[in-house]
C-alpha cells in the first residue's frame, strides 16, 4: 500500500509542474472596525476559493491574490466586504459594525438568506470541520460540534450514523435529518437487510450520506426546527443538515489543491472484554470423566479413553487450568493438524480474541482543480478513500468525482451545474448481532477461555478448512455453533458495491431589480448490490445470497424570487414556487436454498435446492408541493416572514391526500434598539410552524403475501398489519425562542434556543390483540412532544499578537415524552430483540422505554434474593427497566493558534441515557470475563463448589413477595439474605439463567476526546521557496481516549445501525483510535 | 420574461392535471395482491396448522418437553418450562390466529362469494376449511383455557376482543362438528390444495368425526352428557379405522416445505435435543419395541435418556431416531392410534361406541406399533406383555396412549393433563412443575388489559398451574 499511495502522490507532482500558474502577489492590509479599531480575526478569502487567511491581533493581514481576485472580508457581527484586486498590494478595510450584517447563510430550498433575518436557529459549521480529522462518514465529524445533533456511530467498519436532529418526531417513521446539497435533496437511508437492526445478524452497509465526500464541503447548515424546514415540506419535521459545496470562481487561473491523509487506527482495549484465565471450557462438572469436566474418548487410538475438552461446550464454566494436566483439545482431534492426538497442557490461551485486532488504516487522497473566466466558473475534483479494516480481509474503497460549474450566457440568465458520482466497494465489513457471522458473538458470549486465537489463525491458514474449536464431537467435526473465526473472515464474507450519482442543474434569469425566477432539476440514484456468502463447512446452512437495489429521487422545481426595497426603511422579499418530487425504488434478493453444491462457488445457478421466489419490491411515490414565503424588514432591525406550503402525497387517501401547513418567525435585532458599548451584537428571534406529512406507500389497501408453493398449491396469507383506507396526515407543530450575540468586544459569542414540538396524528402500526388475526392496525394515533434547549458559546479567552485560544462550546438538552398512544393501548413495541428486552414507545415515558425482566426491590430499595440465594426477578419482561435517550449532550472543542501553529481538540460528552447489553447477559452465564473469577467472604475461590466454600452471598434481603394483576408487587418478613448462591457453572446469578434483564442494562454516559490535531501552516519564508502557494501538515487522531464511560467491555455508543432502534449491544465491536498526518497543498 | 411565465404556468398545469386517480393507483403494490383465491389460504393455514403441531422449535409450542418425550443438552430454559424469555405463549397464539384461524375465515369469505362454483362444490369447500378451523380453535383452548372466539378476526369492530368461556367455545366447536358433515359430503372440495387428503372427501369425513371424538373425550370428566353424546354421534357417523386415514400433512424434501422437525434435528447442524428420561425408562422396562423407531442406537449398551430438565452430554445419552430426521415425515393431525385409544376410554364409560375397553386398547396399540412400520406379530408379542396386557386401568392406558402419541406431542401432553398419567418428571434445574396450561400472551396482558383481567379470574389466575376446563382431576 506504501508504495501505491506514494505512487499517486507523485503522480499528483508531476501533474502540478505542467501546469502553468497565476501571476499571483502578496496582498497586505489593515482592517478595522467603524471606530477604527483593529479588528483580529477577521476572515479573508479569495471569493470562489478556499484560500484564506485571518487578521492577527493588530487587525493585520497577508495573503496571495491575483489582479482581479475579489477578496471578501467577513466578521461575525459586521457586515462583509469585497474588494477587487487591482494595481495595488494594500488593501485596507473598514467593516461597518451590526447596522448590515451580512452574514448569509443557506436555508430551505437553497434560499440564500442573512442570517440577521432569520427567526428560527441554525448553525452554521465551516467545510475544514469535517475534513481536517477526517473519517469515512463526514457525518461523525459533526458530533459534538452543534447542538441539538445527536450522532451515533455503530462502530463497526463502513456502519452507518445515526442523525437524530431534536429528538424522534415520529414513534416508527423516518427520524432522520435530512441531507441536502447545493439544493440536492440526497437519501440518508440504510439498505440493511430485515431483522439486521432488531439484532437479527446481517451486515451494516452503511447509510448513503458517506456518499458524501468531506473535501467538497464548503460548508454546512443545520436546520433545526420545523420554522426552518418548513419549505421542505413532508419530510421536513426532523430537520435538515444543508450542504454546500467547493466551487470555482470567475476571473481566476487554474489553481489546485492538494490533500493527502493517512490514518492508522489501533483498537482501544477498554472496549474489550476482558477475559479470566483461571477456568476453561464447560458449563459445570457433568461430563464424563471422574472430576466431570472433561469427556472422555479415545483419542490417540491406543484403546485408552482419554480426557477431552467438552468440545461442544461454548462456555468456560471448566475445570481449573493446571499445566500439568494434559487434555486433549480441538487441535487433536484434524488428522489435517501436527498437532494430531497430541494432548496439550491445560492452560489459559496465550492470545486470547482480543488478539485478534490487526492496526488498519485510512488514506484519503483528493486533488481538485478550479478557475474560471469573466463569465464563468468550473471545479472538478477527485478523491480516492481508502480504509483497511481492524480485521482481516475487509476494507472499504471510495472513488468519488465532483464537477461544479456556472455560466452567465446573459447578465441576467445563468446557468449551474453539480454533478458528483461516488462509488463505493466495500469487502468484508463486519457482522453484526446474533449470528454466527459475527465473531463478536463467540467472542463476548459463547467461547472457550482455552482457544489461542493464534492457533485458530494457524489452523485455517494450513488447511483453508473450518477447523474450529467447536466442533461436534470426536466422530464429527463439524462445526455445533461457532466457526473458526479465520474462516468466517475469509469465506463468509460480503462484498458490496454503490454506484452514485447526484446533482442538479440551476437556470437563473433576473426579470428585473425586483424579480428573479429559478429553475431547478435535481436527481439523486443510486445502485447497489450486495452479495453475501457462507460457504460449505460452516455452522449454518451454505448460502449465497444478492440484493440488487435502485433507488431514485427527481425534484422539479421552480421557483420566483422577488426583493423589493419598499421606502428606505421598509423591504419585502419573499418567493413563489412549485415542487414536484418523485421516488421510485426497486430491489430483488434472491437466496440460494438449502445449501451450496459446490464449495466456495457464489452464484445463486449453484443452489442444492430449488430456489424460492426471490423477494421483490417496487415503489413510486409522488409529491407535489407549492409554497410561498414573503418577509418584511423594518429598519433593518425588525423581521417577521411566513411561509404556506400545500403537498398533495400519493402514499395518502384519495380523500385525504392534500394538506396545508403554515409558519411564521420574527427576529429583533436588539443591538439596533440597545445602545450598550459591551454589546456588540444581538438577536431576539421567535417562530411557529406546523408541518404535515406523508407515510410510507402501500398503507391505505390490504394485501396478501404470497410465498413458495407447497407440493404445487399456491401459498398465500394475509398480512399482519391492518392498512387504513381512511389514513390522515400527520402533524407537526412546533414553537422555538431563540436569542443571539456577541459581547465584549466579541469575546463571547452566544446562542440560546428553547423549543418545543409536538407530532400528533401519527401514522402508526399500533398493535391490536393477535386474536384479531392482525398484530397492529394503521392508526393517526400517538403525539410525542420533543423539548429541549440549546446552547452554544463561541469563547475567545486569549487574543494576542502570536497566540490565541479559542473555544466552542455546545451542550444541549432534549426532553422527549410520549403523551399518547391510543385509547386503550399502552405500548408501543419498537423492536424486540434475543434476551427478551424491548424498546418500547410508551406513554408518560421518553421514546424508547427499554422493557425486560426486573430485579424485585423492597421498600428500603434492597434487592430480594430468593431461598436460593439468587435475585428474585419480576414474572415477566414487562418492566421499564431503561430508556435510550440521554439527558444531555454536549462538546467543547478548544483551538489554540501560535504563530503557524494551530492545537486544536474536541471533547464529545453524553450524560445518560441507556443501552442493554447481549454480550454480558450471555457472557456472565458462559464464565469468560473476569468478573467470573474471584474470592467470596469466605476468602475461597468464587468458583469453589458451595460444599467447597465458594459461592456468592447476593446483596439483598430474603423476603416474601406477592404480586398483583397489574404487576405490582408487595414485599413482606424481609431479612438479610445469608444464603450463598452457586457460582461454579453457567446457572450463577449473573448471566441469563437467573439474572433479571435490569442486571444488563448499562449507564451510556461518556466523556471522549474525540479529535485532536496540531497543523502547521506553512509561513512566507517557506512558501518564497516552494511552487505552492499555500499549505499546511498536521498529525491528527480520533477517539483517541474514552475519559470516561460506565458500562464495562464495551464502548457506550456500539450499536447495531441507525434507526429508531438503539441501545442494545449484541457482539459489539470495539473502537478504534486513530492516529495519522494530513498534508494540504495548494497551487 | 413571457416564455418563463409560460413556462411556469405550464409546470403548474402540469403539477394539477395529475388526478387523484393516478395518485391512488400508484400506491397499490404491484407485488403484493390484494385479491388471491381461496386454495392458496386453504393450503397456507393447513400447512401452518401442520407446523404448529409438529414443530420442536424452542420459540414455539415446546410440545415435545411439555410432554417431556425430548429433553436438550445445555440449554435448559424451555424444557424448565421457562415460557416467558422466548414468548412461546404469543407466537403459538399468533400462529393460530394470525395464520391459521384468519387465513380459513378469510377463504370462507373469498369461497363464499366465487360464482364459478356450483353450491355443492362451495360448501365442500367450507367443510374443510370448517373442520382445519374447528382443530385449531381447539388447539388453542386446550392451551389457554377461555380464549377470544365470538369477537376474534373482527380487527375492525373489535381490537382489544372478549374472552369467551372454554366451556362454551368447545359446545360450540362440537355442534359446528356436528353440522360440517352435511358440507364435506355435498360435493367436489379442494383437491390439489388439500394437503391432507388431496381431495378425498370421504376421508374429510372421517377425520371431523374421528376429531369431534377427541373433543368429545376431552369433557368426559366435566360435561359426560355432552361427552357421551358427542362421541357416540361421530362412531356412527364413522371414524377412522386404520392408518390409512390417518389425516397427516406429507412434507416435501426442500425448504420451507421440509417438517419442521428437519430444519431443528438436522438443518441447524447443531445437537441440541435428547430422547428424555422420563420417556426412555418407561419403555425400556416395557421393552417396548418402538424404541428402534424413536431412538437412535448411538449408545453401545441400549438406551439412555438424558435427564429430564437438566444439563446433559449429547455423546452420552440416547438421540432422536432417523424417521424425524426426514424432512419428508409427515406431521399427524390425528391418527388411527388415538382414535382407538379415545374409543377404548369412551368403551370404559359404557359409552355405546361398539367393542370393549380392551378391543379398542389393543387395536390402538397394534396401529401405533404397526404405524412405526413393525409386522403385526410384534404388537401381539408387546400385547402379551405382562405389564401391557390390557388390565382396565387408566393408568395404563394413559401410558400406552401417551408413548403412541411421541410424534403427536400435543396430544401427549393433553393424555397426561386428562389422565394425570404417567407420571412425568420435575425438570432438573429449575424445578418448574409441569404445565397445565399456557400463560396469556405478553401482549395480551399489555394490550388487551381489561379483557385479560376478567379472562384471569373467570379461569382461576393466570398462572401455568391453572387447568383448563376439562382438567379436572
Amino acid at each position: 500500500m506504501k508504495t501505491k499511495f506514494s505512487g499517486i502522490f507523485t503522480l499528483f507532482l508531476a501533474l502540478v509542474v505542467q501546469i502553468s500558474f497565476a501571476q499571483t502577489k502578496t496582498i497586505s492590509g489593515t482592517v478595522t472596525d467603524d471606530n477604527g479599531a483593529p479588528l483580529p480575526g477577521v476572515n479573508i478569502v479569495v471569493k470562489g476559493t478556499t484560500t484564506g487567511t485571518q487578521t492577527d491581533f493588530d487587525g493585520l493581514y497577508s495573503i496571495e491574490a491575483s489582479t482581479g481576485d475579489v477578496l471578501t472580508f467577513s466578521y461575525i457581527g459586521f457586515g462583509d466586504e469585497e474588494v477587487t484586486i487591482g494595481s495595488s498590494t494594500t488593501v485596507d478595510v473598514q467593516l461597518k459594525a451590526g447596522e448590515s450584517l451580512e452574514e448569509v447563510v443557506v436555508t430551505a430550498l437553497g434560499i440564500k438568506r442573512d442570517k440577521k433575518a432569520l427567526g428560527y436557529a441554525t448553525q452554521q459549521v465551516d467545510g475544514s470541520e469535517v475534513s481536517d480529522v477526517p473519517t469515512q462518514n463526514f457525518v461523525n465529524s459533526l458530533s459534538g460540534k452543534v447542538a441539538g445533533l445527536k450522532i451515533t456511530n455503530t462502530g463497526t467498519l463502513g456502519g452507518s450514523s445515526n442523525v437524530v436532529i431534536r429528538g424522534n418526531s415520529s414513534l416508527t417513521g423516518n427520524n432522520q435529518a435530512l441531507f441536502v446539497i447545493d439544493g440536492t435533496p440526497v437519501g440518508n437511508e440504510n439498505n440493511n437487510r430485515s431483522g439486521q437492526s432488531t439484532g437479527g445478524g446481517g451486515y451494516d452497509y452503511g447509510n448513503a450520506a458517506s456518499d458524501i465526500n468531506p473535501d467538497d464541503i464548503a460548508s454546512i447548515n443545520v436546520l433545526k426546527g420545523a420554522a426552518a424546514t418548513a419549505l421542505y415540506g413532508a419530510r421536513a419535521a426532523n430537520g435538515a443538515i444543508i450542504i454546500e459545496t467547493k466551487k470555482g470562481s470567475k476571473n481566476k487561473g487554474i489553481g489546485i489543491a492538494v490533500t493527502s491523509s493517512l490514518m492508522m487506527s489501533d483498537v482501544n482495549k477498554e472496549t474489550l472484554p476482558t477475559y479470566q484465565d483461571q477456568y476453561g471450557a464447560g458449563y459445570g462438572a457433568y461430563y464424563a470423566s471422574e472430576d466431570g469436566y472433561f469427556n472422555l474418548s479415545d483419542i490417540d487410538g491406543d484403546g485408552n479413553l482419554d480426557e477431552t475438552t467438552p468440545f461442544t461446550e461454548d462456555a468456560s464454566f471448566g475445570a481449573a487450568f493446571d499445566p500439568n494436566r494434559m487434555v486433549y483439545q480441538w487441535n487433536s482431534l484434524y488428522p489435517q493438524l501436527d498437532t494430531y492426538q497430541q494432548a496439550t497442557p491445560w492452560v489459559a490461551a496465550r492470545h486470547t480474541p482480543n488478539d485478534i485486532w490487526k492496526t488498519g488504516y485510512t488514506s484519503i487522497n483528493s486533488v481538485a482543480l478550479d478557475g474560471g473566466t469573466d463569465v464563468s466558473s468550473f471545479r472538478v475534483s477527485a478523491t480516492h478513500f481508502n480504509q483497511e479494516g481492524n480485521l482481516p480481509n475487509s476494507n472499504i474503497k471510495r472513488n468519488t468525482i465532483k464537477f461544479s460549474g456556472s455560466h452567465d450566457f446573459t447578465d441576467k440568465f445563468s446557468a449551474q451545474t453539480n454533478v458528483t458520482f461516488t462509488k463505493t466497494d466495500g469487502k468484508g465489513r463486519y457482522g453484526t448481532g446474533y449470528s454466527a457471522q459475527n465473531i463478536m458473538q463467540q467472542f463476548r458470549q459463547w467461547s472457550q477461555t482455552n482457544v489461542d486465537v493464534y492457533e485458530q489463525r494457524d489452523a485455517y491458514f494450513a488447511t483453508r478448512e473450518n477447523i474450529t474449536w467447536n466442533p461436534n464431537g470426536p466422530n464429527d467435526l463439524s462445526p455445533i455453533y461457532s466457526d473458526n473465526p479465520y474462516w468466517v473472515l475469509y469465506e463468509n464474507y460480503e462484498t458490496d458495491t454503490r454506484n452514485r450519482y447526484f446533482g442538479n442543474i440551476n437556470l437563473n434569469y433576473e426579470i428585473s431589480d425586483v424579480f428573479s425566477v429559478l429553475g431547478r432539476f435535481t436527481f439523486d440514484t443510486y445502485e447497489e448490490l450486495q452479495e453475501e456468502r457462507i460457504n460449505v463447512g460452516s455452522a449454518d446452512v451454505a448460502k449465497y445470497s444478492r440484493f440488487n437495489n435502485r433507488a431514485a429521487e427527481y425534484n422539479y422545481d421552480l421557483i420566483l424570487n422577488f426583493n423589493k426595497d419598499i421606502t428606505d426603511d421598509l423591504n419585502l422579499d419573499g418567493n413563489l414556487g412549485v415542487n414536484l418530487r418523485r421516488n421510485e425504488r426497486n430491489y430483488i434478493l434472491a437466496s440460494t436454498n438449502g445449501g451450496l453444491n459446490a464449495p466456495g462457488f457464489y452464484a445463486l445457478s449453484n443452489s442444492a435446492s430449488p430456489m424460492n421466489p426471490p423477494d421483490e419490491y417496487e415503489m413510486k411515490r409522488m409529491l407535489d408541493g407549492v409554497y410561498a414565503r414573503a418577509g418584511v424588514g423594518y429598519l433593518n432591525t425588525y423581521f417577521v416572514e411566513g411561509t404556506i406550503r400545500r403537498d398533495r402525497s400519493s402514499t395518502l387517501p384519495m380523500e385525504n391526500n392534500t394538506f396545508y401547513y403554515p409558519s411564521v418567525s420574527t427576529s429583533v435585532l436588539l443591538s439596533n434598539v440597545i445602545e450598550a458599548n459591551w454589546l456588540n451584537f444581538a438577536k431576539l428571534r421567535a417562530n411557529y410552524a406546523e408541518v404535515g406529512n406523508d407515510t410510507s406507500p402501500y398503507r391505505v389497501f390490504n394485501t396478501y403475501s404470497i410465498s413458495a408453493p407447497f407440493d404445487g398449491a399456491g401459498w398465500a396469507s394475509n398480512n399482519s398489519q391492518l392498512a387504513n383506507p381512511d389514513l390522515k396526515p400527520e402533524r407537526m407543530k412546533s414553537y422555538e425562542f431563540g436569542l443571539e450575540g456577541n459581547i465584549l468586544d466579541r469575546r463571547i459569542g452566544f446562542d440560546v434556543s428553547y423549543y418545543n414540538s409536538k407530532t400528533e396524528n401519527q401514522i402508526t402500526p399500533v398493535p391490536v390483540s393477535t386474536a384479531t388475526g392482525f398484530t397492529s392496525k394503521l392508526l393517526n394515533a400517538g403525539t410525542i412532544e420533543n423539548k429541549g434547549v440549546e446552547v452554544s458559546l463561541r469563547l475567545n479567552p486569549i487574543r494576542t499578537e502570536d497566540f490565541s485560544w479559542n473555544m466552542n462550546i455546545n451542550w444541549s438538552k432534549n426532553k422527549s415524552s410520549v403523551l399518547e398512544l391510543t385509547d386503550g393501548i399502552n405500548n408501543l413495541q419498537l423492536g424486540s430483540f434475543q434476551g427478551g428486552v424491548s424498546i418500547n414507545a410508551a406513554p408518560g415515558q421518553p421514546y424508547g422505554a427499554i422493557r425486560g425482566t426486573a430485579y424485585v426491590y423492597d421498600t428500603d430499595g434492597n434487592r430480594v434474593i430468593t431461598d436460593a440465594g439468587y435475585y428474585e426477578t419480576t414474572p415477566n419482561a414487562n418492566y421499564i427497566i431503561g430508556n435510550i435517550q440521554p439527558d444531555w449532550t454536549g462538546g467543547v472543542s478548544n483551538t489554540f493558534d501560535y504563530k503557524n501553529l494551530s492545537l486544536s481538540f474536541l471533547i464529545d460528552v453524553q450524560q445518560g441515557g441507556d443501552v442493554f447489553s447481549l454480550d454480558t447477559w450471555y457472557g456472565f452465564a458462559t464464565g469468560l470475563y473476569d468478573q467470573s473469577v474471584g474470592t467470596n467472604d469466605l476468602g475461597n475461590p468464587i468458583r469453589n463448589t458451595i460444599a467447597n466454600g465458594g459461592g456468592v452471598i447476593l446483596d439483598g434481603v430474603q423476603g416474601d413477595v406477592s404480586y398483583n394483576d397489574d404487576g405490582t408487587y408487595v414485599v413482606s418478613n424481609t431479612s438479610a439474605n445469608t444464603v450463598r448462591a452457586r457460582t461454579d457453572y453457567y446457572g450463577n446469578p449473573y448471566g441469563y439463567g437467573r439474572d433479571a434483564n435490569e442486571g444488563h442494562v448499562y449507564d451510556a454516559s461518556f466523556v471522549k476526546l474525540r479529535e485532536a490535531s496540531l497543523t502547521y501552516s506553512f509561513g512566507k519564508k517557506v512558501l518564497d521557496v516552494v511552487p505552492f502557494t499555500r499549505g499546511s501538515i498536521s498529525i491528527i487522531g480520533r477517539n483517541l481516549w474514552i475519559i470516561h464511560k460506565n458500562i464495562p467491555y464495551s464502548d457506550p455508543e456500539a450499536g447495531l445501525s441507525s434507526g429508531n432502534i438503539q441501545g442494545y449491544q449484541s457482539g459489539a465491536y470495539p473502537t478504534m483510535r486513530e492516529i495519522g498526518a494530513s498534508l494540504k497543498l495548494n497551487f | 420574461m413571457k416564455k418563463y411565465i409560460v413556462a411556469l404556468t405550464a409546470l403548474v398545469f402540469f403539477w394539477s392535471c395529475q388526478s387523484d386517480e393516478d395518485y391512488e393507483n400508484l400506491n397499490r403494490d404491484p407485488k403484493n395482491p390484494t385479491e388471491v383465491s381461496s386454495e392458496f389460504l386453504f393450503t397456507a393455514a393447513t400447512v401452518s396448522l401442520s407446523d404448529n403441531m409438529a414443530s420442536p422449535n424452542v420459540n414455539d409450542g415446546l410440545y415435545r418437553f411439555l410432554s417431556q418425550y425430548w429433553t436438550t443438552t445445555t440449554y435448559l430454559d424451555e424444557p424448565n418450562y421457562n415460557l416467558s424469555s422466548r414468548q412461546n405463549p404469543d407466537n403459538v397464539w399468533s400462529e393460530l390466529y394470525r395464520d391459521v384461524i384468519f387465513d380459513i375465515q378469510d377463504a370462507k369469505k373469498i369461497v363464499a362469494a366465487n360464482t364459478e362454483l356450483e353450491q355443492s362444490e362451495i360448501n365442500a369447500r367450507l367443510g374443510q376449511l370448517e373442520v382445519i378451523e374447528v382443530y385449531a380453535w381447539s388447539v388453542l383452548v386446550d392451551t389457554f383455557g377461555d380464549v377470544p372466539y365470538s369477537q376474534a378476526i373482527q380487527a375492525d369492530e373489535f381490537p382489544l376482543p372478549e374472552y369467551d368461556d372454554d366451556m362454551a367455545i368447545y359446545e360450540d366447536l362440537i355442534a359446528r362438528l356436528g353440522s360440517v358433515n352435511a358440507m364435506l359430503s355435498a360435493g367436489t372440495g379442494y383437491t390439489s390444495a388439500d394437503a391432507i387428503y388431496g381431495g378425498d372427501m370421504d376421508l374429510w369425513i372421517k377425520f371431523s368425526n374421528s376429531l369431534r371424538l377427541r373433543l368429545g373425550m376431552r369433557i368426559s370428566d366435566v360435561n359426560a352428557t355432552l361427552s357421551q353424546a358427542t362421541v357416540e354421534a361421530a362412531v356412527a357417523a364413522g371414524v377412522f379405522t386404520s392408518n390409512d386415514d390417518n389425516a397427516t400433512v406429507v412434507y416435501q424434501s426442500n425448504d420451507p416445505n421440509t417438517n419442521p422437525l428437519w430444519v431443528d434435528l438436522v438443518q441447524s447442524g447443531r445437537s441440541d435435543f435428547l430422547a428424555s428420561a422420563t420417556i426412555v425408562d418407561y419403555m425400556n422396562e416395557l421393552e417396548d419395541p418402538r424404541r428402534e423407531a424413536y431412538f437412535d442406537e448411538n449408545l453401545e449398551d441400549g438406551y439412555v435418556g438424558g435427564v429430564y430438565g437438566g444439563s446433559n452430554n449429547y455423546s452420552s445419552y440416547t438421540h432422536i431416531g432417523d424417521p424425524f430426521l426426514d424432512p419428508t415425515r409427515e406431521g399427524i393431525l390425528i391418527d388411527y392410534a388415538e382414535v382407538e385409544f379415545n374409543l377404548a376410554s369412551a368403551a370404559e364409560l359404557t359409552y355405546s361406541v361398539g367393542g370393549t375397553g380392551e378391543s379398542h386398547y389393543n387395536a390402538a396399540v397394534t396401529a401405533s406399533i404397526e404405524y412405526w412400520g413393525f409386522a403385526d406379530t410384534v404388537a401381539e408379542d408387546y400385547l402379551a406383555q405382562t405389564d401391557v396386557t390390557y388390565d382396565g386401568t387408566s393408568e395404563q392406558l394413559a401410558k400406552q396412549f401417551w408413548i403412541a402419541m411421541f410424534d403427536n406431542p400435543f396430544q401427549g401432553w393433553s393424555v397426561w393433563r386428562k389422565f394425570d398419567a404417567p407420571e412425568l418428571a420435575i425438570p432438573e434445574e429449575y424445578e418448574t412443575p409441569v404445565p397445565l396450561r399456557f400463560t396469556y400472551p405478553v401482549d395480551e396482558q399489555n394490550l388487551n388489559v381489561d379483557n385479560y383481567i376478567n379472562a384471569s379470574s373467570a379461569i382461576g389466575g393466570d398462572d401455568q398451574q391453572t387447568p383448563v376446563f376439562w382438567d379436572v382431576n
